[in-house]
């Protein structure tokens, strides 16, 4: 595990009450965006599922849909975006499931941080580095589908963000929840694969059997996906599924501070 | 596992049946055999993940050395106990495949598991072979993901061959689960009409010859590395 060098000296020379703690939440997430860029195999591996998704997958299975009124590859186009970025938000809840399993947390802790800011300056880094990682994959998208609204495009970069920033309390939640190390591979995998699958992002929902369709519209992935294609799409806001972005980012932001917080203070609120 | 295969199955895969339609035969029923063998495939690598924890995380070579059983015989062991427990990971969903093909009562369901043994067999010998070159994990994940790219978007498991550019279609040929998917397609009475006509046995000998040769390879890679 390596470090950004200004988060060490910014964190280590001047006393905690002199420092703005906006500036000491943005270092610490700066520092979660550099642990994955710093790890590029990640990078690699899920540009490449991406890329092969895309090219591979949706160009070959679009040819076999034939639904009036359906263009598949662009839905599943701007669908596999808002997937790719539930899917890399995710991954904070390893890291930071690591770093437990490593004694690194021990040592984040003695940094001169508040934890309220530590918390948060993890969440955020994780849906920075998410949305940084996610806008290659989005231009691409763009450029193929012709996308060039800039408002559209901001509405539709703002939906993925707030997505990525409830994904990452999701999965901070589970991580400070789930002692047992296979327990925890099998419990996030199996919430990122039904946040997705039961969504709209891949898939419309007259299509998914009744027991999904029930569902699907509630999921998050469903909310940015329906946000998404409304503002590139159809140059809307839809303004309901922007609503239920912010209650989740909102509900799980707080329960994964409430469970984070809980762990680091040894089970003690204050 | 049984929950990731549910998943794929009854929501990605139903939803793709209803999509995907005019290809001659129910397409849920032409990819419902996919989502068994990614549950397989998932299983198969978990296997090669626990001997890379063994080897960097728990560092338990030396123990291993200390065992009274021969080199080559342990490490064999090995693969043939992650195929095993692959097999076990998807007996309920090989079920849930045999009836929804209508061979859950007949003789053809004791087929329908060599056929998963054998993808196993191979995907597990693979992923050992993988754990031996890794140094890191994030590497040995990197690798695996790609084998799963490969396995999965460059096989028949969801759509035909012909319907890929033909300068894929050797890739696609040479992939083993196209075999395993085709074998097991072939064990069902329903007629697909992007599958070849005749039993499984062909394919499922195709099948056999990538699989043994992926598991010797994860033998000796994992004597090699273990430094039996």
């Amino acid at each position: 595990m390596s470090f950004l060098p200004t988060l060490a000296s910014a964190l280590s020379s001047p006393p905690l009450a002199k420092e703005s703690s906006t500036r000491l939440v943005f270092q610490m997430a700066l520092r979660d965006v550099s642990v994955l860029f710093r790890t590029p195999w990640i990078i690699i591996t899920r540009s490449l599922a991406f890329v092969i998704q895309l090219f591979v997958f949706a160009y070959l299975i679009s040819r076999l849909i034939n639904v009036p009124g359906l263009n598949f590859f662009q839905y599943y186009a701007v669908g596999s975006v808002v997937a790719t970025i539930a899917s890399i938000s995710f991954v904070i809840g390893y890291d930071i499931f690591e770093e437990a399993e490593e004694g690194v947390l021990d040592y984040l802790l003695t940094l001169p941080i508040s934890r309220r800011q530590f918390i948060i300056g993890r969440a955020l880094g994780g849906a920075l580095r998410a949305i940084i990682y996610i806008i290659p994959m989005f231009l691409v998208v763009a450029v193929i589908e012709g996308f060039a609204q800039p408002l559209s495009i901001l509405s539709a970069l703002l939906s993925l963000f707030l997505l990525a920033f409830g994904v990452t309390g999701m999965s901070i939640t589970v991580a400070v929840s789930v002692k047992s190390a296979n327990r925890f591979d099998v419990v996030l995998a199996l919430l990122e694969l039904a946040v997705s699958r039961a969504s709209t992002a891949l898939y419309p929902i007259a299509f998914m059997p009744l027991y999904v369709s029930v569902f699907a519209p509630f999921s998050p992935v469903s909310f940015a996906a329906d946000s998404a294609r409304a503002s590139l799409v159809g140059f809307t806001l839809d303004l309901p599924a922007i609503v239920g972005l912010v209650a989740f980012v909102v509900v799980f932001l707080g329960l994964g501070a409430a469970f984070y917080f809980r762990r680091l203070e040894g089970g003690i609120y204050s | 596992m049984f929950a990731n295969f549910a998943i794929d199955l009854f929501v990605t895969a139903a939803t793709f049946g209803r999509l995907v339609t005019g290809q001659g035969a129910n397409y849920f029923l032409f990819i419902a055999p996919g989502s068994n063998l990614i549950t397989a495939m998932v299983a198969a690598f978990q296997s090669g993940r626990d001997v890379w924890r063994e080897k960097y995380i728990k560092d338990l070579t030396s123990y291993l050395l200390t065992l009274p059983v021969q080199r080559p015989v342990l490490a064999f062991s090995r693969v043939l106990g992650g195929v095993v427990r692959s097999v076990i990971a998807t007996f309920p969903g090989t079920l849930v495949i045999c009836y929804l093909y209508g061979i859950l009562f007949t003789p053809k369901v004791f087929v329908a598991y060599l056929i998963v043994g054998l993808f196993s067999l191979g995907i597990v010998g693979l992923s050992m072979a993988v754990s031996a070159f890794s140094s890191s994990i994030e590497m040995w994940v990197t690798i695996r993901s790609v084998i799963q790219l490969y396995l999965s978007f460059l096989s028949t498991l969801f759509y035909s061959v012909n319907v890929f550019p033909q300068l894929l279609a050797p890739i696609v040929s040479s992939n083993p689960m196209t075999w395993a998917i085709q074998s097991f397609r072939q064990l069902s009475p329903i007629s697909f009409a992007q599958v070849p006509a005749g039993d499984s046995l062909g394919s499922i000998l195709i099948l056999a010859g990538p699989s043994l040769a992926f598991a010797m390879l994860g033998t000796i890679c994992y004597i090699w590395y273990s430094k039996l």
